[in-house]
């Protein structure tokens, strides 16, 4: 098994972990996607996180996984610190891997972080917009209907 | 360098699942029904106030109303009874919930939402769970458990998903439907169910439309399907001695997009002749009673059966509603039937019989739509929905309550060139949930809904970026109503339509003016609009 794919591996174990642990097993262990979609997730973006961080960190690439990752994250039941604590597993995985963690990586891992809060304060205002666009929505049709609220 | 963030382990520690503490979140919960609702349905404990409340008010003997409503149940649903002590706790429903997969709550599994009750029907109900408590299996019945109660039980959809994996048929969402009707008994009911019924019940309904605003709206909707067609287009209302009374969900006149499928009902009844009537007291299909309690289910679906009889109708067809099919499969029938005063439904055009519907008389609009097209019936032009790239959401009610899997795809795959399937473990039988319906589907349960709409998303994001697909079809108005908010949060792009939308779209009548733009008023796209209304392409 390649460094990084070792890497990919006990982020996405030590990811999954902010969840109960009776969700362990299933979301570790399921490898269908649509049997497992928060599984997938994981697997699907991190993996491709780790090959840009260490790789070309290319942006648009990044800006897509984190966006899977960050998307389901904000919806959970989750703190914002605790959506996003799964960037800062990173580090000790890396750690764990190859000893230290060089001072470009930190960096990247750095941007990473801050890509995922703004990421982040955007999900949580797409929620915020949708539910206003729903209540205007249900106005329009409660005062097209002259009845009750819906 | 935050040395001690990169230390922190977040495990959270193995909780006991018997612990029923909840907690309640704005964004992420239903409010409680207002008390003028509760009132007008002569329902007990009407007040103010919220489940984030620490004092929900509840009555001083709730805990003997509980048990009694439980005794009671337990003594007329057999179904209920069978529940309670027939799972062996396999797991095979575990991962099947729409909402275990998005929340990644383990109390979430079907099986551990049930055992929320099922531990209080040990306590109380069973010999060992008496006289051994908690080793038994059993839980003491607390204000906690009845908060954790209507936590659960409102992050259940009554979709029926785990049922189809369980190896004893037990049905979750009649779980559910007896666990809301517990806390009925006490008050503690959400509003977006409660203030459908009532406003049902007094106006027929679930927005409390009158009589008056059901004919401006489908009135409306016909000037619009004659200045689309250039046809006359005319909606009889209540009236009495026509052949068939149609009955749709509501939101097909109010609400888009559901009204462009009312479009194409309109447009195809005018096209075959059918002699019909819509009715202003029959004018809800969709059946919020069934997400609160029997009884409540009963009194709003028994209007559709007396305004048959007033009427004097042969049949009912019912338009492309979600819940009001899993009430007709599955109730209807022995709740208010029997329908001996109706004669078994016939189609006028084809002169098919309907025999699965010889009990009920009420025939869904796919099944009949497809009878039509079997039967060359109906020409269509499939290329005049060309700009959409289609895929189609099984809907919970009329795909696992009725079966209806066939004639949709049937539908479709003559009304458009581009249809996809999403994956097999995602439809038919085994197809998602919205996340929204039961009544969750309210703008301050988002958070939920967007979780337990996740899996759905996740196949439609699938086909959007192996075909393109930008159109998700369903026939359910719950799913017209709500898979919007989650495509455009989950996969933006992707727009949601009912089949007979594409139905007015692909329908060439006769006599009509070329059609330039689709039901939605968008342009057709080039090719489209050279095929005109007499393409060559057109296919009875």
């Amino acid at each position: 098994m390649s460094v990084e794919a070792v890497i990919v591996e006990r982020w996405v174990d030590r990811a999954l972990k902010s969840y109960p642990s009776e969700m362990h097993s299933f979301l570790g262990g399921e490898k269908d996607p649509f049997r497992n979609p928060v599984g997938n997730t994981f697997r699907e973006n991190l993996a491709a996180l780790v090959h840009e961080l260490l790789g070309t960190m290319d942006k648009e690439k990044i800006a897509g996984a984190l966006d899977g990752l960050v998307r389901l994250r904000a919806v959970q039941n989750f703190t914002p610190g605790e959506a996003l604590h799964f960037v800062f597993d990173l580090r000790p995985v890396i750690g764990e891997v190859s000893g230290a963690i060089s001072d470009p990586l930190q960096s990247r891992i750095d941007e990473l972080a801050l890509m995922a809060f703004d990421q982040y304060m955007s999900c949580r205002e797409r929620i915020f917009e949708l539910r206003i666009n729903e209540l205007r929505m249900w106005a329009r049709s409660a005062a097209a209907g002259e009845g009750g609220t819906p | 360098m935050p040395e001690t963030l990169v230390q922190i382990e977040p495990k959270p520690p193995r909780g006991d699942w018997r612990n029923p503490k909840v907690e309640f979140r704005k964004g992420a919960m239903c409010y409680s029904a207002a008390a003028k609702n509760l009132t007008y349905l002569g329902l007990p404990n009407p007040r103010a106030w919220q489940p984030a409340d620490s004092d929900w008010k509840l009555p001083p003997d709730w805990k003997k109303i509980i048990l009694d409503g439980m005794k009671d149940r337990l003594a007329k649903y057999r179904s209920f009874r069978l529940f309670m002590d027939i799972c062996v706790r396999c797991g095979a429903c575990a991962d099947k919930c729409h909402f275990y997969l998005g929340t990644a709550d383990p109390k979430n599994m079907p099986v551990a939402r049930a055992e929320l009750i099922r531990s209080v029907y040990r306590r109380y109900f069973t010999l060992t769970g008496r006289l051994f408590g908690s080793l038994a299996g059993g839980r003491e019945l607390t204000e906690d458990v009845i908060k954790e109660w209507f936590y659960y039980f409102y992050q259940c959809t009554q979709c029926r998903r785990c049922s189809v994996f369980c190896p004893y048929g037990i049905d979750t969402a009649e779980i559910t439907l007896i666990g809301r009707e517990l806390l009925n008994l006490i008050g503690c009911n959400i509003n977006w169910v409660m203030e459908p019924v009532a406003n049902c019940y007094r106006t027929g309904n679930h927005l409390g439309i009158q009589p008056h605003g059901f004919k401006d709206s489908i009135d409306f909707a016909a000037d619009e399907a004659s200045e689309i067609t250039g046809l006359d287009i005319e909606v009889p209302i209540n009236r009495k001695g026509a052949e068939i009374l149609f009955v749709m969900p509501s939101a097909d006149y109010f609400a888009t997009p559901h009204y462009y499928t009312l479009l194409g009902y309109m447009m195809l009844f005018r096209e075959i002749g059918l002699d019909y009537t819509v009715s202003a007291y029959a004018s809800e299909g969709g059946n919020f009673g069934s997400f609160a309690s029997h009884e409540l289910m009963k009194r709003l679906n028994a209007k559709i059966y007396d305004e048959a009889r007033r009427l004097g109708v042969k049949w009912i067809l019912g338009g492309e509603c979600g819940h009001m099919w899993r009430v007709l499969h599955q109730y209807m029938d022995t709740m208010n039937g029997p329908a001996d005063f109706l004669e078994v439904p016939v189609s006028p055009i084809t002169g098919t019989v309907f025999e699965h519907a010889r009990s009920t008389k009420m025939v869904h609009i796919c099944e009949f739509t497809a009878d039509l097209i079997h039967h060359g019936k109906i020409k269509l032009d499939p290329r005049r929905n060309d700009h959409w790239t289609v895929t189609y959401h099984d809907s919970c009610n009329p795909a696992r309550g009725m079966g209806l899997l066939e004639e949709p795809r049937y539908i479709l795959n003559h009304v458009s060139r581009r249809f996809h399937e999403m994956p097999e473990n995602t439809i038919r039988e085994q197809t998602f949930c919205c996340g929204s319906g039961a009544g969750l589907g309210t703008d301050e349960n988002l958070e939920v809904r967007l979780r337990g709409g996740f899996p759905r998303a996740n196949a439609v994001k699938y086909v959007k970026q192996k075909h393109g697909v930008n159109l998700l079809t369903c026939i359910c108005a719950i799913d017209k109503a709500t898979l919007p908010t989650l495509l455009e949060y989950w996969v933006p792009g992707v727009e949601v339509g009912g089949i007979h939308e594409l139905v007015g779209n692909a329908l060439v009548m006769t006599g009509e003016k070329e059609r330039t733009t689709d039901l939605r008023g968008e342009p057709l796209a080039r090719e489209e609009v050279m095929a005109g209304g007499e393409s060559e392409a057109a296919h009875a």
